[in-house]
């Protein structure tokens, strides 16, 4: 790989957001008072003592919906370079070639639809 | 004596101007986020400080370094100071290849919207990581409704992207600009209006806004997933979500409204002006309509705005081969 000056560009541009979002945390350190002891370093939980540890095991409604995201996301990244070349490409057969694998795409909606992953409330098996 | 290339001083030159126009709109936004906010309500909104108050947000940022920064009893504390971080950090990149005018971009990128999307994935792992490391309930599942959120409206979000790609046949945020004519109606939002409302709609909820702030819902989740920040670790969140609204319109107003074009001189002010009327538009959307419900918010994404975009996608696609 070429280390371009885009490359260090993104680089340079890392660092200084970094400088940036640093400093205010610095100053912060510099500053602000370091009160410890008694509750103040609980969790915040309305009040009340905590109830037991926050790092359990629930059941997160969401996981099916990554999942649909993953094979979505991976999948529209390869239109990116398709849509570079679509208008100088010639002829009908790039759209159905487009139809196809959009079609595809559009079927895993579909079954996750019929599958019920999208009614609420969930039902928790 | 080595003479500096000319590549190094430029990239300076922006990074110092980008970190700038950062840093000032974030103080400009919190300023015109209240008086927008104050007006909606009927009242006059910040007044004190400053001339109609314009220094609010000086003192603002003075008081929030002034805070304590605590770090709750039992937290991953290396992930939960990362967070902040990770937030901001994708945002400077993410304005390299903005096309504020043609002398105004900090670099020419052929690739400059695949890199603002690639970056501005970077912000729901800052989210996921704050939840997590907080050791809170309240963090934890604000952080898993925002990766939840965050990751459903991309895919809407880049499906109506693509259609312009699509149209214009390049990556480039430059190029798709200059492909657009000077006056509204040879912009794309009107060749692309679905695409439009879709990307914009998609922007509001990416950028975690209301009415789809839901990681941050204070009625039902305190704060979310920064619950536990206080002082600048908040006021770093902050900052990087006024950052990421910028670069959502941004991008919004060099592929839908002509970006630095405009009847009569074109030039950067046309680029700040359309950025600055989309993020009154956004600031307004908070302040007008009632938060979603999470199910709503998902399924509004996955059933009608998914097949929106792919629709949008095929026609557009369709009427370029015919």
């Amino acid at each position: 790989m070429v280390f371009t000056w885009l490359h260090l560009a993104i680089l340079v541009f890392f660092l200084v957001g970094i400088v940036f979002a640093g400093v205010p945390l610095l100053g912060s350190l510099l500053v602000a008072p370091r009160f410890t002891g008694g509750d103040i370093g609980m969790p915040y939980e309305c009040g009340m003592r905590p109830y037991g540890d926050s790092w359990m095991r629930f059941g997160i409604n969401y996981y099916i919906y990554a999942l649909l995201f993953l094979a979505f996301d991976v999948d529209v990244l390869y239109l990116f370079p398709a849509a570079a070349w679509y208008v100088k490409a010639p002829g009908f057969m790039p759209f159905v070639k487009l139809f196809v694998f959009m079609f595809f795409l559009v079927m895993a909606v579909i079954y996750f639809w019929a599958k019920g992953v999208f009614t609420w409330p969930k039902k928790l098996s | 004596m080595n003479a500096i290339p000319i590549e190094l001083i430029h990239i300076v030159i922006a990074i110092a101007l980008v970190a700038g126009f950062v840093g000032l709109n974030g103080l400009v936004l919190v300023w015109v986020e209240r008086k927008v906010a104050g007006h909606v309500q009927r009242r006059p909104g910040p007044y004190e400080v400053g001339p109609n108050g314009l220094l609010q947000p000086l003192a603002d940022a003075a008081k929030l370094v002034g805070k304590q920064l605590f770090t709750p009893d039992g937290s991953d504390k290396l992930v939960f100071w990362l967070a902040p971080i990770v937030s901001f950090l994708p945002v400077m990149p993410m304005f390299l290849p903005m096309p504020f005018s043609p002398f105004l971009t900090a670099m020419e990128v052929n690739v400059g919207l695949v890199l603002i999307l690639a970056f501005a994935g970077l912000n729901i792992l800052a989210l996921c990581l704050a939840g997590w490391g907080s050791n809170n309930k309240y963090g934890l599942l604000g952080a898993g409704r925002a990766v939840a959120q965050g990751v459903a409206y991309e895919i809407p979000l880049l499906l109506s992207v693509l259609a312009v790609c699509f149209m214009t046949g390049s990556l480039s945020l430059t190029e798709i600009v200059a492909a657009q004519g000077n006056w509204p109606w040879q912009w794309n939002w009107i060749y692309q209006p679905i695409a439009f409302i879709l990307y914009f709609t998609c922007g509001v909820a990416e950028t975690n806004r209301a009415p789809f702030d839901l990681p941050e819902a204070e009625s039902e989740l305190v704060a979310g997933f920064h619950t536990e920040y206080s002082g600048m670790g908040f006021g770093l969140f902050f900052l990087a979500e006024y950052a990421e609204m910028i670069v959502v319109c941004g991008v919004a107003t060099a592929l839908f409204l002509g970006g630095w074009k405009g009847p009569g001189a074109a030039g950067a002010w046309w680029f700040l002006l359309k950025l600055y009327v989309l993020l009154v538009i956004m600031i307004w959307f908070r302040w007008t309509y009632p938060r979603t419900r999470f199910d709503q918010l998902l399924n509004l994404c996955w059933k009608w705005l998914l097949p929106l975009s792919i629709l949008n996608l095929l026609v557009t696609a369709l009427v370029i081969k015919l």
